[in-house]
């Protein structure tokens, strides 16, 4: 542990509880997450370093710990910026292989933690009834709803605009499909190269072979 | 003719059989306010301490733990959801008073299946050898007349493999830290242990008792001439709270 253990299990306990925080709010996420109790995901955050392990609860809580010695299912490593990358992406599966992230173990509990996170929908009718009274809170509730909705539903048309427009209209990038398929041409080529090297290697020596005898 | 046997009770030297008697007494007189008092005196960091203490712990489901001078049962709550219905916690106090609050906290928490609560010195445990995954004594060595008996009967009752974790209080390396904290000690806590406990003399002894405890390296050699393995300590909030931590080989 590179900072002190006081500040490193205080930024962790107040990380915690922002996260339940919001997940308190979110009924569906939480019921989500409790699919993911007993698994250990370790996060390794290289700069800024800090290092995390999420551990879902059956009661669809997230807890955070500095410290975890027991088996861990996924371990994750990179910048705080890759890390960022992850939690909003609308394809984690593509972001973890194509990203600057490594990953040791299984992806599958981190892609479906990444899932859950990116598609928290907060319901604040609740703390605001409680706050403000019945006909104040839902009206309060129902206009960030509705203002949350048209943000998200703002942000992925606009997304998914820009995407056209970069790769079909101003063709400033090739499509996602057509970069795909030219990488996995390059690795089909790789491998051929390798392929072809081989032979030479087996064809030189036993050519080499041939002229000893 | 036979020295008298003492030790410490703050900076009074005492006869050994006194001492348990006068901490009974520290802890009669705090014990309704000593959630309370810890949260004013630390400013809320002791919460900190005994995350980090939980999280060395390595317990899982299904573990026996034994929580010596638990007191009012902070670990024991967090230890009781994290071992399931498979585990057991055992809150463990010398001090009746201090166990009643405990009890009475966590009953009102709704914790109670895998809790038991016992009475009992930590220098001669009532349990059979090789009972638990884990020891924790959080803010309480310092109080226990003979520390290396304690040790030892902690170690007995340990599983092989488990372990002892020792929160205490420790002394500060960093000079200027150090000179903060004896003022805050012996000027601010008696008064607020007044003011909020009506007891300035039980937080004197508090700021005492700290004083005369050994320090990490000290503390350190006791856990291994005990018998433990592969001990270390970390120093938190800069050494004032150290937690070691040692193995049963």
């Amino acid at each position: 542990m590179i900072v002190s253990p006081t500040l490193h299990t205080a930024a962790i306990a107040a990380l915690e509880r922002a996260v339940n925080g919001a997940l308190a709010l979110s009924p569906h996420s939480r019921r989500e997450l409790a699919a993911l109790a007993g698994r250990v995901i370790a996060i390794d955050c290289t700069a800024p370093p800090f290092s995390v392990y999420l551990l879902p609860t059956a009661e669809g809580d997230l807890g955070l710990r500095g410290v975890h010695e027991g088996p861990v299912d996924t371990r994750v490593r990179g910048s705080g910026s890759a890390f960022a990358e992850l939690a909003g992406s609308a394809d984690p599966a593509a972001t973890l292989v194509n990203g600057e992230l490594s990953l040791e173990g299984n992806s599958a509990p981190l892609t479906e933690l990444s899932r859950i996170v990116a598609d928290l929908d907060v319901d604040w009718e609740a703390p605001l009834v409680d706050t403000l009274g019945d006909v104040a809170g839902h009206q309060l509730a129902g206009a960030l709803r509705g203002l949350f909705s048209f943000g998200r539903d703002a942000g992925r048309s606009l997304a998914r605009q820009l995407d056209e427009f970069v790769h079909e209209e101003a063709r400033l990038t090739p499509p996602r499909a057509e970069l795909e398929d030219f990488y996995s041409e390059v690795q089909a080529l790789g491998l051929a190269v390798d392929r072809l090297g081989a032979r030479l290697e087996r064809a030189r020596a036993r050519l080499a072979r041939l002229g000893e005898d | 003719m036979k020295e008298k046997d003492t030790t410490h009770f703050g900076y009074r030297e005492v006869d050994k059989d006194e001492k348990a008697g006068l901490v009974a007494g520290v802890f009669d007189s705090v014990a309704s306010r000593y959630d309370l008092m810890n949260d004013l005196m630390s400013g809320g960091i002791h919460r900190l301490w005994k995350r980090f203490t939980i999280e060395l712990s390595g317990v899982r489901p299904g573990h026996s733990v034994l929580d010596i001078a638990g007191g009012t049962g902070d670990l024991a709550a967090k230890f009781s959801r994290i071992v399931g219905e498979t585990g057991q916690v055992i809150l463990a106090d010398i001090n009746y008073a201090m166990l009643a609050v405990g009890r009475d906290k966590l009953l009102d928490h709704g914790l109670s299946q895998n809790l038991e609560f016992v009475q009992a010195d930590a220098q001669c445990l009532p349990f059979p050898d090789d009972s638990f995954d884990c020891i924790t004594i959080a803010f309480g060595l310092r109080n226990v007349t003979d520390k290396d008996l304690a040790l030892r009967a902690m170690l007995r009752v340990l599983k092989p493999g488990g372990r002892l974790l020792v929160l205490e209080f420790s002394k500060p390396k960093n000079p200027l830290l150090s000179r903060a904290y004896d003022a805050y000690s012996f000027s601010v806590l008696p008064v607020m242990g007044r003011l909020v406990a009506g007891d300035s003399d039980s937080y004197r002894y508090l700021a005492e008792s700290i004083r005369v405890h050994p320090d990490q390296e000290t503390l350190k050699a006791m856990m291994e001439d005990a018998g433990f393995a592969r001990v270390e300590y970390h120093d938190m909030t800069g050494g004032v709270v150290a937690l070691h931590r040692g193995v049963k080989a």
